[in-house]
């Protein structure tokens, strides 16, 4: 795009700027509903869904398009603002539908298996999050490190069953994001083998 | 922390609630967002058009402030008209509600026929009930119904001794509803012909003195404050008097999750959300779930075991 001429550290703060401004914009218009609860969950959670099935596409396009392998380092960025949409989308639910109230939100929990789904999908993201830093690679050994962030293969799958369970019936954009997710792995398994 | 589930009351979820509210909510400076939040809503303070027909236990001093008409009107489940809350409100303008016809029927009636809507206005006045609206999903409103008993429509359509259920039917036409076809058929939901008779049924033509807006059920829908709201039938096309138990949509949709009676009970979770509490739409925080969503008085008669799951899901 028109932006190589900025030097890298410049084009990751706009990228991180806009996403940000994504954040707080989209929940403004979500207050602005009839029910802020429910409209906030429902934004941060799709939003970070299509942000951590973004962050798995560009491995894959990087070997096809010239563009994307040359901006491959965007591919960390969204990630973590996946794992922030997510975090933000676990803070609703703890303060703003159940009021702390560990005991309730233990009664939702259980038994429930969308919301299971959900929390496993989200603690796995916790460490790859924290790890999203040079110092952290280096600490690590790139080795270590790439093997802890393939949990992403577990994680993202999981969310996208979150979503699809968290509806009432069958809808199509969380089968329309499985889809798309199906054919990362079969494009993984191609090239690795 | 470790607290059996089980063990919850609701008013032990009440007092912890209190307690967390008080502790949580007074950091997080919630009491202030309320108010803030509150500006945006513009309440309206109704009373003289409408009685307080039914007075909630635990609530008496309370009266139920009804919920903005602007919140009624766009924040609906309607399926027909797409799955989001704000679909409805825009997609459902396509719906001709005039002239309306609904066929009453059914082995149980011995009156059959088509009558027009104004008919079947006619057969009893109109009243006024504010209720408390229940979803299944956890949150709740304050409705100001305008609407007939259904007791007189089923008193004219005669019923005989096979009428033991009612199975109403929702118009299902694809050239006005975008999202016609999600249950693969039309919308049906029944009550017990008990159930039907008592005073609280009603079906509504109007909320806020004003004609049901397509997005809630124009012109006629049902009305049965103690059950979860997707029992509460829309846009009704056919009303029949049955001898067996109607298979109503969301139980044939997912038969673990949604049951016939679908009665409103705080001890009994649903699989996705647990019933202990609610939201109300337009506050924060949650308040505590009434049994038969406070109108226990009216109806516990009916169910003559509190303990069977059968009644509350
Ligand atoms: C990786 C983390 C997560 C992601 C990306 C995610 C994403 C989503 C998405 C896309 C939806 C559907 C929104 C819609 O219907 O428009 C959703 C719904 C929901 N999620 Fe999550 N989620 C995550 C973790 C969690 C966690 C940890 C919880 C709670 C502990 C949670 C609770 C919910 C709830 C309650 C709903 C709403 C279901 C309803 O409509 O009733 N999620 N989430």
């Amino acid at each position: 795009m028109g932006l190589r001429w900025l030097p890298l550290a410049t084009q990751r703060h706009l990228m991180n700027t806009g996403l940000c401004l994504l954040l707080i914009l989209g929940s403004f218009e979500a207050i602005m509903g009839p029910d802020l609860v429910s409209n906030l969950r429902d934004f941060t959670g799709t939003y970070g869904a299509y942000l951590l099935v973004a962050s798995l596409l560009f491995t894959p396009l990087s070997h096809r398009f010239k563009w994307v392998k040359r901006n491959l380092w965007m591919r960390r960025n969204i990630g973590v603002w996946g794992f922030i949409y997510a975090a933000a989308h676990l803070v609703i639910w703890i303060v703003l539908e159940f009021y702390f109230d560990w005991a309730l939100m233990l009664d939702e929990i259980k038994g429930n298996l969308f919301i299971l789904l959900g929390i496993f999908a989200f603690f796995l993201l916790v460490p790859m999050a924290l790890t999203s830093n040079n110092r952290a690679v280096k600490f690590l050994s790139f080795r270590k490190w790439q093997l802890l962030h393939c949990l992403t293969y577990l994680a993202i799958p999981s969310v996208i069953a979150h979503h699809f369970m968290a509806q009432k019936t069958a809808e199509s954009e969380p089968l329309f994001m499985g889809l798309v997710l199906i054919l990362v792995f079969i494009w993984r398994y191609r090239h690795v083998h | 922390m470790s607290i059996k589930s089980s063990a919850i009351t609701p008013e032990k979820v009440y007092k912890r609630r209190r307690v967390l509210m008080a502790a949580g909510a007074g950091v997080l400076g919630v009491p202030l967002i309320n108010k803030a939040y509150g500006l945006f809503q513009d309440k309206q303070e109704v009373e003289a058009p409408f009685p307080q027909v039914v007075s909630l236990p635990g609530e008496k001093n309370q009266p139920l402030i009804p919920t903005p008409y602007e919140t009624i009107t766009t924040y609906n489940n309607y399926y027909e008209f797409g799955v989001g809350k704000d679909d409805p409100s825009k997609a459902a303008k396509t719906l001709t509600t005039s002239p309306w016809s609904v066929d009453i029927g059914g082995e149980g009636s011995d009156k059959p026929g088509r009558y027009d809507i104004a008919d079947i206005k006619g057969e009893s006045a109109i009243e006024n009930h504010i209720y408390r609206f229940r979803c299944v999903e956890a949150w709740s409103m304050v409705i100001p119904w305008n609407g007939i008993k259904l007791s007189d429509v089923i008193k004219f359509a005669l019923p005989n001794s096979k009428a033991k259920y009612v199975r109403f039917t929702t118009i299902n036409d694809p050239q006005q509803m975008p999202n016609a076809g999600w249950a693969g058929g039309p919308y049906v939901e029944g009550l017990t012909i008990e159930e039907a008779m008592n005073p609280l049924t009603l079906l509504s033509t109007g909320i806020y003195d004003k004609p049901l807006e397509q997005q809630n059920g124009a012109p006629i829908r049902l009305v049965v404050p103690w059950k979860y709201g997707f029992k509460y039938a829309k846009s009704i096309v056919k009303i029949e008097l049955v001898e067996k138990m109607p298979k109503n949509t969301w139980w044939l949709q997912n038969k673990r999750e949604y049951g016939f009676y679908a009665n409103v009970n705080p001890q009994f979770s649903h699989p996705r959300w647990t019933q202990a509490t609610e939201r109300v739409i337009g506050e924060l925080g949650r308040k505590p779930t009434l049994l038969y969503n406070g109108y226990a008085q009216e109806v516990a008669h009916l169910y003559p075991d509190l303990d069977n799951r059968l009644y509350f899901y």
